[in-house]
């Protein structure tokens, strides 16, 4: 187990747990390993920690959660990149901001793709979708009008 | 800043193995064709700022908000 200290205090870990992001993220390239916190309450929300630069961690969230239709796959280089074959399965996540008025929203432009098998992510960018860097969750009627139209 | 002048069908090379190339100036913008490895990432700026900044934003949260937010969302998740 290994030790760092973070805003939110001494967090231990287990280097065999760390997610190695080889490109770091957008506009922070040298944030290459985190790990992930459970969320110590329910719900869809948790938290990625920086184990190289501990004073940076994101609150994550399985986009598909709120946005049923929202799908992207990796292309051949990303799979290259997260070593990865093409059966190999991947998770789908977005960063979530909390701005001050704590209406969250979710990058859907910049997603991350994870993949399990190698324990490997990159935050990869949708340039010519409609998606937003942030776009707020949608109000549960228009979920469950949705929903209910499919 | 290195600044150079080039005329449409002319254009630059960038180390080994990326090449600039002006197609057309037309109505104030300038169209450009870039061959670049494919693992080389290549975005417009605005959209590449855009992204950085938000990525920035992202790192402002507290624990507090954290259980605020989760007990909200609670009930906010699809049965897949």
């Amino acid at each position: 187990m290994k030790k760092i200290t973070t805003r939110f205090g001494e967090i231990e870990y287990d280097p065999a747990n760390i997610i190695h992001f080889p490109e770091g993220l957008v506009g922070l390239e040298d944030l290459h390993d985190f790990i992930v916190m459970p969320n110590k309450k329910k719900g869809p929300l948790f938290w990625i920690q920086c184990v190289d630069h501990p004073e940076y961690a994101f609150v994550v969230t399985d986009p598909t959660n709120f946005f049923l239709d929202y799908a992207l796959a990796p292309d051949e280089e990303e799979r290259k990149k997260l070593g990865i074959g093409d059966e190999d399965e991947f998770y789908i996540l977005s960063i979530v901001t909390v701005p001050p008025s704590k209406e969250i929203t979710l990058n859907l432009a910049a997603p991350i793709l994870f993949a399990p098998k190698s324990n490997r992510a990159l935050q990869v960018i949708l340039e010519n979708s409609p998606y937003d860097v942030r776009t707020p969750l949608p109000r549960l009627e228009d979920n469950e009008e949705a929903a209910g139209s499919r | 800043m290195l600044v150079l002048t080039r005329r449409p069908g002319e254009g630059i090379v960038i180390g080994d193995n990326i090449t600039v190339k002006i197609i057309e100036v037309k109505g104030g913008g300038i169209r450009i064709g870039i061959d670049a490895p494919r693992e080389t990432k290549i975005y417009r700026q605005e959209v590449y700022d855009r992204i950085r900044q938000e990525n920035i934003e992202a790192t402002r949260w507290d624990m507090a908000d954290l259980d605020i937010l989760s007990d909200d969302l609670a009930g906010r998740t699809v049965k897949k």
